[in-house]
């Protein structure tokens, strides 16, 4: 859309029309339009809404992290005490928050990387089987994408239980196993690598699906002029189909970090509401520090840091979907 | 994969080429580099280990709901439910709250969806129809605010709703929510509008409707496929919910999800109602989700694609 012709080449043919349909009732509204004050009056429900309850309480957030607000203060009403940068050197002098840090980080880039190559390779795969196993394909993981998180979390918990949990019991099949009764969230890698797959499996349908969307855009000829010259699939792959999809897969690949960064209701489900110290993100770590400890200071100056971490990654998604949003 | 790999150039038998050939063209965009019969058996065949793979769960959760109490706990699972019985789910309704749950669940669905899309079409009619002076800044702040990970306003906006005395209220959750899907039914409004020429637009104004006729008349009803994907994917996100309202709520003011949630923390895990009852709470979300999927995917990566 065009930012700059609409009003000027519309608003002339505009006041001086006689209007044959209730005049009295349309003559008001018509003035202010061209000076711009319709669009405000518009957008204001939705911006006094999101001021309201998201911006105020953004700031708000801030504002807690340098106070001291407990359970006394939350039950008596009264303003808690202001301690300056004190929650901050509390949190970041903790190694437990620094290793609650490295793990989200390190979780985050595993199950990223993991979700958007299994994601690309689905996506390919797409674009070789047959019609009908491609259908399968889709249909499969329409279900799975549909399937609500706590739902899929609360599967595979039960998936994985100790005692009755399928997975131990189709690994105990295998000759020289014994997985019978076996946890999995007692080795803390063991653990993350169930979190992992249950992350990586509900992935991966938006990411083959949008990837296999990408695509189909990608010029056939293109592909059968590269066939012509001799190009092995890898090459084609590498210098034409990949460069073409780079910007898609960037930004499917920045939503995945924003989301698996605040990793919650996974590791949540599975360990039962109480996640222990290994299994703790950044997320529940500061849910857990505010309503668990009632530490709701220190909780917001951990949501604040963890807002700051994900700044870059969030700006840089925002660059891509601002340029698109003034293109149309 | 366990056979051999099938070199990528290996030509086809003579006979199965003209069909290929046409199979090939009719799918527009399909990557014809080293095409050949033992490739594609091979493709297919790890296609339909993948979705199996992946549909897995989905299975188990089903074999398990449908499942007599007994054989869901056997040491030996059954991977087909030999006396299917709906007990899990009797059970599951039967359960405390699960019936108010649900009722609370579909009304603060309902209130925040509605308000969402009243509230989102006014802002989206905004950037979409009109050029003023901070329009960007609108745009912008309803991109960012997206993105703010919504868990971590729960500290302030529990304090908040705490002292104006709505926590614990179906109101100040449906607020909540009607906050949580604002941005994203701006955005994709926006979208749908902005898909309709201004030519019509203009047209109108022309042949003499006034801009609210425009906006009834021309506007509304081809934003309508719009407002439906858009309402639906906000009823999910509502619906999905569980974390605010867990902490906001008490047990008789939760919705089904946090239900589920409690039915595993309280007493110890009865898997068969569990199951039962995550089934009864997805299917409404799955079948909305199928109807609109199409929708979600362009949403996120709008543009990203030209196409």
């Amino acid at each position: 859309m065009s930012v700059v012709d609409s009003p000027a080449t519309r608003r002339p043919s505009d006041p001086g029309r006689s209007r044959p349909n209730r005049p009295g009732h349309a003559a008001p509204k018509r003035r202010p339009r061209g000076s711009g004050r319709t669009p405000w009056l518009l957008a204001l429900p939705a911006l006094l809404l999101i001021a309201g309850l998201l911006g105020y309480p953004l700031v708000r957030m801030v504002v807690l992290s340098f106070q001291n607000m407990r359970l006394r203060e939350l039950l008596s009403g009264r303003t808690p005490p202001w301690v300056g940068f004190d929650q901050y050197t509390r949190v970041l002098s903790d190694n437990v928050f620094w290793a609650v840090v490295g793990r989200t980080v390190a979780f985050t880039f595993v199950s990223v990387l993991i979700s958007v190559l299994v994601g690309l390779g689905i996506a390919l795969l797409m674009r070789r089987v047959s019609r009908g196993v491609r259908l399968f394909m889709v249909v499969a993981m329409m279900f799975v994408w549909a399937l609500p998180q706590l739902v899929a979390a609360q599967i595979f918990r039960w998936m994985t239980d100790s005692d009755f949990g399928v997975v131990n019991y189709l690994i105990d099949k295998l000759p020289g196993v014994d997985y019978q009764n076996h946890s999995w969230f007692v080795n803390p890698w063991q653990g993350w690598s169930v979190i992992t797959t249950l992350v990586v499996w509900a992935g991966i349908p938006f990411l083959a699906i949008t990837l296999n969307a990408g695509l189909t855009q990608v010029p056939k000829e293109l592909l059968e002029a590269a066939t012509v010259d001799g190009a092995t699939p890898w090459q084609a792959l590498r210098n034409i189909i990949l460069p073409i999809l780079k910007p898609l897969i960037m930004i499917v690949t920045t939503l995945s970090v924003i989301w698996n960064f605040g990793l919650f209701t996974q590791a949540w489900v599975l360990r039962d509401g109480h996640p222990e110290p290994q299994f703790q993100t950044l997320a529940t770590y500061s849910y857990t520090q505010a309503f668990g400890q009632s530490r709701y200071s220190l909780g917001s100056a951990i949501a604040v840091i963890t807002v700051l971490l994900m700044l870059g990654v969030m700006i840089f998604y925002i660059r891509q979907m601002f340029r698109i949003g003034e293109v149309d | 994969m366990v056979a051999p790999a099938a070199s990528p150039a290996a030509p086809a038998p003579a006979s199965t080429v003209p069909l290929k050939r046409r199979r090939a063209k009719s799918d527009d965009g399909v990557i014809t580099v080293g095409r050949s019969r033992t490739g594609t058996i091979l493709a297919n065949t790890a296609g339909v280990v993948f979705s199996v793979l992946m549909l897995f769960p989905v299975y188990w959760v089903l074999n398990t709901a449908f499942k007599p109490a007994d054989e869901v706990l056997a040491l030996e699972p059954t991977f087909w439910p030999t006396s299917p019985t709906l007990d899990n789910f009797i059970s599951a309704f039967k359960a405390p709250l699960f019936l108010k749950d649900m009722l609370n669940g579909v009304i603060v669905t309902l209130l925040a969806v509605a308000g969402a899309l009243v509230v989102g079409f006014l802002g989206a009619l905004s950037i979409a129809r009109f050029s003023f002076y901070g329009r960007k800044a609108i745009i912008l702040v309803v991109l960012v605010v997206q993105l703010i990970p919504f868990l971590s306003l729960l500290i302030p906006l529990f304090l908040m709703l705490q002292s104006a005395d709505l926590t614990n209220s179906l109101i100040g959750v449906s607020i909540t929510y009607l906050v949580l899907i604002l941005p994203y039914t701006v955005w994709t409004l926006r979208g749908f509008i902005s898909g309709i020429p201004r030519e019509l637009d203009e047209a109108a104004l022309i042949d003499g409707c006034t801009r609210a006729q425009v906006f009834w008349r021309i506007i509304l009803p081809l934003t309508g496929p719009g407002l439906v994907a858009t309402s639906v994917y906000g009823f999910i996100q509502a619906w999905n919910e569980f974390i605010i309202i867990n902490t906001l709520n008490s047990p008789d003011k939760q919705n089904l999800m946090a239900w589920l949630l409690q039915n595993q923390t309280t007493r110890g895990t009865a898997w068969g109602p569990l199951m039962a009852g995550a089934i009864i709470t997805s299917i409404p979300v799955v079948i909305f989700f199928l109807i609109i999927q199409r929708n979600i995917a362009t949403g996120l990566t709008a543009g990203a694609v030209k196409g």
